[in-house]
């Protein structure tokens, strides 16, 4: 049984001071914080383990984790939708049949030489690629997600999580779930590497590369959406570059370019001239950019307040963020020293740290399962569906410049959803639940093609069931392709390949944590309850209203008493504790 | 539909429960500042040259509306060249002058026009456009094309009203997720969709307790202060809301097709602070790749007759001096009609700028039917930001160059409003 932790925040004199807090200082309360805060959380086990190691061992442990087997992370198994016609897929449905009328071929994909439609199989083919990427999409954000629940270093995907919000790009424009899975496995592999080489290599990715439109950057013509994002939002913020460095920097990635999943320069179209960017000349190319940017003093500064934002608090001081700076630039950008230096410090575990933080809708769905002991993300609800609700969905963030994050997480709404979800995991509605991915339950296309319309008749706005005959043919015409028809197709044949996502409940066992926990009175189960569950401890009415609740709800206070039949009630006792405003924030 | 209204049988008027709720007690988000007492009441009956009750209402016509069938260039030969099977034929119009006419469906905003209410702005978009929905919406809500922004252009806007943050509910999202355009640093914009679901799902059982979530807690910091906040105010905006819904008679009115536009009427009604109301149609009805001809009219029709009824509703509160809407889509359509009897993703479209305090008429330049750009379509004549900054700065009172990051010359839109701005 886990010792009951006693709330310990240390002093307010730690606030912003960033030296180490002694070995004595730390303890079982503490190793939760630093769990809660540079991972997602722990069981009770994690955490006692990590008391036991000592300070000095413990964050060695988190931020050196190499080392440590981590057999559970298995690699994305791809349900075989990708075939190399779609390599060079159009940026759109028109590109795409332009491209058939034109060539007779497009995607790989001839076009008829007689008959209706001639140009259908590849407008079906465009829209069988859109749904196929999305619906993987949604099976990567998955497998990801069962990734920061099971694996043994949860600093690695902690930060892999932070580079994918700040290195932002997302599947609706990138259109290639290949694209973003090599891209959260660079976010992985990097995670706790050095920045300016994850930056070099950000520059090369394919997604980023797709999504910051590197193929239309070319000499004579520069494209300066990457450019200018290198440095507004990926390294050094707006304000500290002119409009002429953006064009100069842009110059210098031109001719980058990738090949499927490969990153390529094309000599032709690189410019090889001589650059001036923020006040260095030479005949840059974009690696030289990249690290002149790394020299400015500023870089440093607001990429270590990005990494304390997200690990740490919301607020810092323009002290705090130099301080930040200064060890991350004496590091070489090397990122372990400063995750070290931020987990040891006194300001990490100060009151303004306790409690600072406010957790993404990932990192809450995250830390909810280990909270109640599953080993895996539940099926039902579907992961996707439950972050998109509480507002945030994975692998499509809304803009190149990430989550907002902090008080951002909470509007009304969204904390709503934040409970809502918490009673869909604990008590799910097997009965009521429909697979998203199946497609849209009310696209009337494909049952009125199944009932024997015509392509005409199944894409008209009214019903053809009350048409005429006449009616019903006159809408058959002579058209090249039908796009409404592609669009329930596509759904429909990238449907018949995927592989399926198991719709299993969250395998919890409450009672059993109850008992094992050695709680004989309901006072002693919510205790432990609590305990696991919340960072910032519930204030005392509303403990004991949940001892009234769950008493009143097993007809008893004696645990013994209500073993065969309080798994229902616990979870809903779960379901208020994790509606709280304490659970929202560590 | 009779929703228990606990403060009512205390002697508590409705309004009075709102006017606490939404301005002093219970929605004064963000602690440290203390009640705020907001009277609107008052503030509508300012002086003229006051801003402070004036509401924008964005109405966003999200899947690219198709804006040469809706203001219809009839007189330029090339329209009917480019779309010789859907372009609408000139008996079809109601002529607008002997360039252009409004599509048929369009009589409800017509109307507004008619009374001098609607400014049609013409070939709006941007450099460099993107034709995929999201990411040109995302361009669109960020005022950022190109590029990105942590908060949305509503957002930035809502901070410039309220650099403190202070005030609840700013800004009100009828949407089932927050969108991009709302999101804000200091504000929580309030989002619904359902006011009759605006509400946490519970078992029976644990309705007592889910409901004195965050009574009798004092904060740790100021993300637990922040956190708590919004707990509380999630409460009492959930039941002022569909207190404001059950009072709200236009819901009952059969002539009256509101789309969602019921919601912003039922809380301007109820007299909510908010000044910027965000409504994005859910639909994508106006993505038109196919046989675009009827799903088109039929959009259109609810879309302006939902506009007029609205601007009644308005009238019939007496708030139709204080409301401008600002209609727009994330692209306009492709210029040549495509063999699918429909039309592809496009550029530039027409904006629509609606209120008693607007200037009627026509604004920025007519984009080319003969010089087309981009693949067939429709050079963008005026950036999207140059009507926001208009919004921003003549009608809500806000220096644009705050919101927008950079200085945009604005349009003289609005009665009394200066001339337009200079960049």
């Amino acid at each position: 049984m886990a010792t009951r932790m006693k709330w310990a925040p240390g002093p307010a004199a730690w606030t912003d001071d960033l030296s180490p807090i002694a070995a004595s200082d730390w303890n079982a309360d503490r190793a939760a914080h630093l769990l809660a805060h540079a991972g997602f959380g722990g069981t009770p086990d994690e955490i006692e383990r990590l008391a036991d190691a000592g300070l000095e061992r413990a964050v060695r442990s988190l931020v050196h984790y190499e080392s440590i087997p981590n057999p559970k992370m298995v690699p994305f198994v791809e349900s075989g939708l990708w075939d190399p016609g779609l390599d060079g897929f159009p940026e759109s449905r028109p590109e795409a049949t332009n491209r058939a009328e034109k060539t007779g071929v497009s995607m790989g994909i001839d076009v008829k030489p007689g008959g209706r439609r001639p140009i259908q199989p590849v407008s079906d083919r465009f829209f069988y690629w859109l749904r196929a990427t999305l619906l993987e999409t949604r099976r990567v954000g998955y497998w990801w997600a069962n990734r920061m629940l099971q694996t043994t270093h949860p600093v690695e995907q902690k930060m892999a999580l932070l580079w994918h919000g700040h290195f932002a790009t997302h599947e609706n424009k990138v259109r290639d779930y290949r694209k973003m899975l090599q891209q959260i496995d660079l976010f992985e592999r990097e995670a706790t590497g050095n920045l300016r080489d994850l930056a070099i290599q950000v520059a090369q990715n394919p997604a980023m590369l797709y999504f910051l439109d590197a193929q239309y950057n070319v000499k004579g013509a520069p494209n300066e959406n990457f450019a200018r994002e290198v440095m507004e939002l990926f390294t050094m913020g707006v304000g500290n570059y002119s409009e002429k460095d953006v064009r100069e920097c842009a110059r210098a990635f031109t001719g980058w370019y990738f090949d499927n999943l490969t990153f390529k320069i094309d000599p032709e179209k690189h410019d090889n001239g001589e650059k001036t960017f923020l006040g260095r000349t030479g005949n840059f190319d974009g690696v030289d950019v990249i690290k002149i940017i790394f020299e400015q003093p500023v870089t440093a500064e607001y990429l270590a307040s990005k990494v304390y934002r997200f690990l740490v608090r919301d607020d810092q001081s323009p002290e705090m963020r130099k301080k930040l700076g200064a060890a991350l630039r004496d590091s070489k950008f090397e990122i372990k020293p400063l995750l070290t230096l931020l987990f040891s410090s006194k300001d990490f575990y100060s009151p303004a740290t306790y409690g600072g933080h406010i957790k993404s809708p990932v990192e809450h769905l995250i830390a909810m399962m280990k909270h109640l002991g599953a080993e895996a993300i539940p099926g039902v609800p579907d992961f996707n569906q439950s972050t998109i609700a509480m507002g945030q969905h994975l692998l499509n963030p809304p803009s190149v410049a990430g989550w907002a994050g902090g008080r951002s997480w909470i509007t009304p709404n969204l904390l709503i959803a934040r409970g809502n979800i918490a009673r869909d995991v604990l008590l799910p509605d097997m009965t009521g639940f429909r697979d998203w991915n199946a497609g849209n339950a009310n696209d009337t296309v494909m049952r009125r093609l199944r009932d024997g319309y015509d392509v005409g008749a199944a894409t008209a706005v009214s019903d053809p069931s009350t048409m005429s005959m006449f009616d019903r043919v006159a809408l058959e015409r002579d058209e090249k392709f039908n796009t409404r028809v592609s669009s329930t197709l596509g759904w429909e044949r990238a449907a018949r390949k995927l592989i399926p996502t198991p719709r299993q409940a969250a395998q919890i066992d409450l009672s059993r944590l109850v008992l094992d926990s050695g709680s004989k009175t309901t006072a002693d189960a919510v205790d432990h309850l609590l305990g696991r569950l919340l960072r910032v401890p519930a204030a005392k009415p509303m403990r004991d209203q949940l001892v009234t609740f769950l008493t009143g709800e097993l007809g008893t206070d004696n645990i013994e008493q209500a073993k065969t039949y309080m798994e229902d009630a616990l979870r809903m006792t779960v379901h208020l504790m994790m509606s709280t405003p304490e659970y929202q924030i560590v | 539909m009779s929703t228990k209204h606990p403060l009512r049988a205390s002697g508590v008027s409705r309004r009075d429960l709102i006017r606490i709720g939404a301005g002093g007690l219970g929605f004064g988000l963000f602690g440290g500042i203390g009640p705020v007492p907001y009277v609107l009441g008052q503030a509508s009956r300012a002086s003229a040259a006051s801003t402070t009750g004036r509401i924008l209402v964005v109405f966003e016509w999200f899947g690219g509306n198709d804006g040469l069938n809706t203001v219809v260039p009839y007189g330029d030969p090339m329209y009917y060249k480019h779309r010789p099977t859907i372009g609408i034929k000139e008996q079809d119009l109601m002529k607008i002058d002997a360039q252009y006419g409004w599509h048929k469906s369009m009589q409800g905003v017509k109307r507004l026009y008619d009374e001098g209410k609607v400014a049609i702005v013409q070939g709006v978009g941007y450099d460099q456009p993107s034709f995929s929905h999201f990411t040109s919406a995302s361009f669109w809500h960020t005022g950022a094309p190109n590029s990105g922004n942590e908060y949305g252009w509503v957002g930035r806007t809502a901070k410039e009203l309220d650099p403190t943050g202070a005030r609840g509910n700013l800004i009100v999202n009828i949407s089932d997720s927050q969108t991009l355009a709302v999101r804000a640093e200091k504000h929580v914009p309030l989002v619904f969709i359902d006011p009759t679901r605006f509400q946490r799902s519970v078992f029976s059982q644990e309705k007592v307790l889910l409901e004195a979530l965050a009574s009798q807690q004092s904060p740790v910091g100021d993300a637990h202060r922040y956190v708590l906040e919004v707990t509380r105010s999630a409460a009492q905006a959930s039941e002022v809301v569909r207190a404001a819904w059950a009072k709200y008679k236009g819901k009952d009115n059969r002539d009256l097709r509101l789309l969602d536009l019921d919601k912003v009427a039922a809380l301007i009604e109820a007299d909510f602070p908010t000044r910027l109301y965000y409504v994005p149609l859910r639909n994508s009805l106006f993505d038109t790749h196919v046989n675009q001809a009827a799903p088109h009219e039929r959009q259109l029709e609810y879309c302006a007759d939902a506009i007029s009824g609205f601007f009644r509703e308005m009238e019939r509160m007496g708030r139709a001096d204080d409301v401008v809407m600002y209609v727009y889509s994330e692209f306009g359509r492709r210029v040549p009609e495509n063999t699918s009897l429909g039309t592809d993703h496009g550029t530039a479209q027409a904006n629509f700028v609606i209120g008693n305090a607007v200037k009627g008429g026509f604004y920025g330049k007519a984009p080319s039917l003969s010089n087309l750009v981009l693949m067939d379509n429709l050079e963008a004549t005026t950036d999207f930001r140059q009507v926001y900054a208009t919004l921003v700065e003549e009608w809500l009172g806000v220096d644009n160059q705050k919101v927008l990051g950079q200085k945009y010359k604005t349009l003289g839109m609005f009665k009394g409003a200066p001339q337009p701005t200079t960049a």
